[in-house]
């Protein structure tokens, strides 16, 4: 009977973990987590916080899933180190394994500044633990600074703004969602975000903080000064590769992995997730893609190749979805590409901008116009020549852009009727 | 397993399909009352694409390996490992749309929470299909990974 | 300025509708449309025919059709109708055109004609229980049989048509019906072990594989007559005139010549097409034989031939001679039967009823003892199973239908198939319309609609006290008039019901 251990239990485990058991019947799987949580959405925390979903909401699958799929979840279990065949935790506990994924995603990063660390209102926003010590502490007469307009920061800020005074983002780049955004969009957004009540600013950073054991206020490169009660420190995550490294496999970055297996350079030891250096098959780059359907994807890849199936991953891209007040935002691909035509179209309350480039759609920014996002998502994955397509693109996008041959094979998958 | 399949050469761009889906889907089940006066208005969960020309209604695929789940950051998307079926646990979903994002047929509505076809599971028999006065629907075995 | 009123009205139920825009995708008059808010559904009635798509396409049942309720001062001779044709003509100073048939108040003889029934003696027969013939042979039967004395059959038959049922399709072309509404109707022939009829259109290649229950016709065009066309039948009809629009032509305009009507037809695509009155080279009896003969010559002897002609006044001395030109079958077509377009003229006065037609036709052919040498075919408006039971009483040997099947099928007698535009699918080359009629389902209910009037054949036969349809062929002695003249039953050869 086969072992196998997954550390992490967010998107990328919990998909392998899944897979596995689809895959081996018998097998022993053993999912590690140093959160007290049984397997959650870390995305929702922000939700929680704004009190759309409850506490006992947050789960990615019922309780009993795991008792019925013999998936045994370790909480509140840190694995130390990983050697040949073995792991230890911090508890001092080994397990044999046969093959192992480490889906341990990220962590903060915290960026050098003066007088930040172990005061009380400091926060970070990325796990459960952090959401609920954030909402026990918000009172509505503070006023809450949140560094970095990335997508955690301003997922802080929503969820923040109906509990606190004042919520101000300052963000080093010179937009909102710098990461996903081009400058029109972020623009869009950035008054969106002001008519909510969520300050910006831009091309500022905060530098020093007052305050010994509670920050009172923090002074940003500007010189100016914000009263501050309550920080949340987003500014970005950087991959969690201790393990990896401990276990003696490449990192640069991210974990380094086999493009098509999720194998890292240690046989036997397999990565997946926010933690990996993925392959963007739209610019042919390694890179860091932390975002949950790559998670979930390269999780199956590494289950499938741990289980010893052939199974080739099918690459990585960037696709995006999430709103703030109300404001959606759907974005793919990638933001800007040399040569590349954008074709817009703005009308009441939404906008549309697609990045074509050699007659391939690469990438696409979506303002309260996601509706069948998915078919630009398919025409990015899928490479297709925009020159096969009937009709306007920046129309709402639909099956009839394609031949009617094309149509019917994506609605009928080839079944004769 | 079972899937409603559109021969689009017998589509009259009727929309009925479209209008028996959202009944379906209604509070009351009754056609008046779930267009004109319920509120939330219930959402179609097929979309009869194109002109009277040339048209076709799409509705979930129901695939194998169905991106939407796997995109889906709450586990509201799953795919019922018996019937096959994909669904939208509405108590679940926070309406984040990403599964819209990488639905490759565009069947998969916004709203509150993400909307799609259940085939009509209560019933057994999908409203559209049942309803689609030209036989251009049709509910057909068509195999697939659904043990 | 319009002179004419509107003939219908919309009556929408604004409690019901649901906006959901089918009526006004699916009206091809365009009647319908969605007001500036996108909402609410307007009707501009001027344009409506009263077929009723909309009313039956609606989820909601949100739609009326009414009659446009205008009031005229009263004149039994100068009414609405005749004022709203004058005004038609004034306006386009063109022959008035009409579709289906005969639409005025002539006598239906069938209505007037009742059926026997068994008491005690010769009692009834119960179809449920007992075998029930309907099985109908055509074609030409021998004077006598002569067997071998092993029994086999020494008398040569001519080729006979095999039917399980007295009811045939009647012709309607490629091209004045569409495609589907075709393929429907030879989809029901072949199940119900009962013939379709091309037309005169010749045969769209996509027919081809419904051969074996197929009537080709050759017209007074010729469309599409080629040596295939004729072998891939079982009857050959060579038409000479229809109930519709008697001694008319026919004229099927160039923008209903697509490219599919113009390969089924061997015609240029656009041009029109053009069935002239009379076939050129037909001015006798004899030329009619030359025809007859020359298609039998064409396909071995293995076809058998039928003439069709329209009921008129004295069309009992043309059966006798088509029968003796050759025919194998006589169709008789009366005033009341379908077309796809006539001048309204001709439809309504133009040609008499079936009844009596085929009543003296088949008295006239057994005065000269020739009955037997031709099947004598009724056409011309059956509208129920008794109206058949009647006709074959009356001595026809079969009936062809048309428009029942093609009501079957949708169509609501709206009587602008001319127009090309209709909403049914039946009548219309447009292939957004013909894709309406879906042949998996309408040829189902085409066959349903004849498998019932099969059924109630066979209880009138039963209650008849007759148990093969073979038996009331020509027994009038079944049928006794009502209210009708001396004359009347004299030509329909019957008594007056209590004699």
């Amino acid at each position: 009977m086969k072992q196998y251990a997954i550390v992490g239990a967010s998107a990328a485990g919990l998909s392998c973990a899944k897979t596995l058991r689809t895959l081996d019947p018998d097998c022993e799987i053993t999912l590690f987590t140093d959160e007290p949580f049984l397997p959650y959405s870390r995305p929702i925390i922000s939700y929680y916080l704004k009190d759309k979903v409850q506490a006992d909401q947050i789960y990615l699958q019922p309780s009993d899933f795991y008792t019925k799929h013999r998936i045994r979840v370790r909480t509140n279990t840190r694995v130390a180190a990983v050697q040949t065949g073995t792991l230890t935790t911090e508890g001092g506990e080994t397990l044999k394994f046969d093959k192992i994924l480490l889906a341990t995603g990220s962590v903060p990063f915290v960026p050098p500044m003066e007088n930040v660390g172990a005061q009380e209102n400091v926060f970070t926003f990325l796990t459960m633990r952090e959401a609920e010590r954030l909402k026990a502490y918000a009172k509505p007469n503070m006023h809450a600074v949140i560094i970095g307009a990335g997508l955690i920061g301003l997922k802080a800020a929503e969820g923040l703004r109906p509990l606190v005074e004042s919520v101000t983002v300052v963000e080093l780049a010179d937009k909102v969602l710098p990461s996903i955004l081009d400058d029109e969009a972020a623009k869009t957004v950035r008054a969106h975000l002001d008519a909510n009540g969520v300050e910006t600013l831009l091309g500022d950073t905060v530098v020093r903080a007052e305050g010994e054991k509670t920050i009172t206020a923090v002074t940003l490169k500007s010189g100016k000064t914000l009263p501050c009660d309550l920080l949340v420190l987003a500014v970005g995550v950087r991959p969690n590769t201790v393990l990896a490294e401990r276990a003696g496999a490449e990192v640069n970055r991210g974990i380094t992995v086999n493009r098509d297996t999720m194998e890292t350079t240690v046989p036997g030891v397999f990565a997946a997730g926010d933690c990996v250096r993925s392959y963007d098959i739209l610019d042919g780059q390694e890179k860091i893609i932390a975002l949950w359907p790559n998670a979930v994807r390269e999780g199956m890849t590494a289950a499938y190749n741990m289980a010893g199936q052939e199974h080739k991953d099918t690459g990585s891209f960037a696709v995006n979805a999430i709103d703030f007040f109300g404001l959606r935002i759907c974005t793919c691909g990638l933001i800007r590409a040399e040569g590349a035509t954008v074709l817009t179209r703005e009308g009441e309350g939404f906008c549309k901008r697609l990045l074509v480039k050699d007659n391939r759609l690469v990438g696409f920014v979506l303002l309260n116009a996601s509706e069948r996002a998915g078919i630009y998502t398919a025409l990015i994955q899928n490479k297709v020549d925009l020159n096969t397509l009937s009709g306007d693109l920046l129309d709402e996008p639909g099956l009839m852009l394609f031949s009617r041959e094309v149509r019917t094979e994506k609605l009928t998958g080839g079944v004769r009727v | 397993m079972k899937k409603v399949i559109a021969r689009e050469a017998l589509c009259l761009d009727c929309k009925l399909c479209e209008v028996f889906c959202r009944t379906a889907h209604s509070k009351s089940k009754d056609v008046v009352r779930a267009h004109l006066y319920e509120d939330p208005a219930p959402v179609a969960r097929i979309t009869v694409e194109g002109d009277i020309l040339d048209s076709v209604a799409v509705n979930c695929r129901h695939c194998d390996d169905p991106a939407c789940v796997n995109a889906c950051i709450t586990g509201a998307m799953h795919k019922d490992p018996e019937t096959g079926i994909v669904s939208c646990d509405e108590s679940r979903c926070i309406g984040c749309m990403t599964c819209l994002a990488v639905c490759p047929v565009g069947c998969i509505k916004p709203g509150r929470t993400a909307v799609k076809c259940d085939l009509c599971q209560e019933t057994g028999e999908p409203a559209c299909v049942k309803n689609c006065p030209n036989r251009a629907l049709v509910y057909v075995e068509v195999g697939g990974d659904a043990q | 300025m319009q002179y004419m009123v509107p003939e219908f009205e919309v009556e929408r139920n604004t409690s019901r509708c649901i906006s959901c825009g089918a009526c006004v995708r699916q009206c091809s008059y365009e009647v319908h449309y969605f007001d500036v808010d996108g909402k609410t559904v307007l009707a501009d009635e001027s344009k409506c025919v009263a077929c009723h798509r909309c009313a039956t396409i609606c989820p909601t049942h949100a739609i009326k059709i009414k009659a446009y309720d205008m009031a005229y001062k009263p004149h039994a001779n100068w009414t609405p109708v005749v004022q709203q044709e004058i005004l038609k003509q004034a306006q386009t100073g063109g022959v008035l055109l009409s579709g289906m048939s005969n639409n005025k108040p002539y006598p239906i003889y069938w209505d007037r004609i009742l059926l026997n029934a068994s008491q005690v003696t010769n009692p009834s027969i119960d179809p449920l229980r007992e075998p029930m013939e309907i099985r109908t042979y055509l074609g030409r039967k021998p004077k006598k049989l002569e067997f071998h004395k092993n029994g086999k059959l020494k008398t040569k038959l001519e080729p006979q048509i095999k039917l399980e049922t007295p009811i045939m399709f009647s012709a309607m072309s490629f091209g004045s019906i569409s495609f589907n509404a075709q393929k429907s109707l030879a989809m029901a022939a072949r199940k119900l072990g009962t013939l379709f009829n091309t037309g005169e259109g010749g045969m769209h290649p996509g027919l081809r594989e419904y051969s074996d229950c197929a009537v080709v016709q050759v017209a007074s065009g010729r469309f599409g007559v080629y040596k295939d066309y004729l072998e891939n039948c079982r009857f050959i009809e060579i038409k000479i005139g229809q109930g519709a629009k008697p001694g008319i032509g026919g004229h099927l305009p160039g923008e209903k010549v697509t490219v599919e009507v113009s390969n089924a037809r061997m015609i240029p695509e656009g041009s029109d097409a053009i069935s002239p009155a009379p076939h050129h080279d037909i001015y006798s009896i004899e030329d009619l034989r030359q025809l007859i003969w020359s298609l039998k010559e064409a396909t071995q002897y293995k076809k058998p031939v039928a003439v069709k002609i329209a009921a008129v006044h004295n069309c009992s001395a043309i059966v006798s001679g088509v029968a003796r030109a050759g025919a194998d079958i006589v169709v008789m077509d009366g005033f009341r039967g379908g077309t796809g377009a006539a001048p309204t003229r001709i439809r309504d006065n133009v040609g008499i009823p079936i009844e009596l037609a085929l009543a003296a036709a088949d008295q006239r052919l057994r005065d000269e003892s020739i009955r037997g040498t031709v099947s004598l075919v009724a056409a011309g408006s059956f509208r129920n199973s008794a109206d058949i039971v009647k006709a074959i009483a009356l001595g026809a040997d079969a009936v062809y239908v048309a428009s029942a099947p093609l009501i079957a099928m949708g169509c609501h007698m709206c009587q602008q198939c001319q127009t090309g535009k209709c909403n049914w699918g039946i009548a219309t080359q447009r292939p957004e319309l013909v894709k309406r009629l879906n042949p998996e389902i309408m040829h189902e209910r085409v066959v349903n609609l004849i498998t019932a009037w099969n059924h109630e054949i066979k209880e009138m036969l039963g209650g008849m006290g007759l148990n093969s349809i073979d038996s009331l062929r020509g027994n009038r002695m079944m049928l006794r008039g009502i209210g009708l003249s001396d004359r009347e039953l004299s030509i329909l050869g019957i008594a007056h019901a209590g004699e």
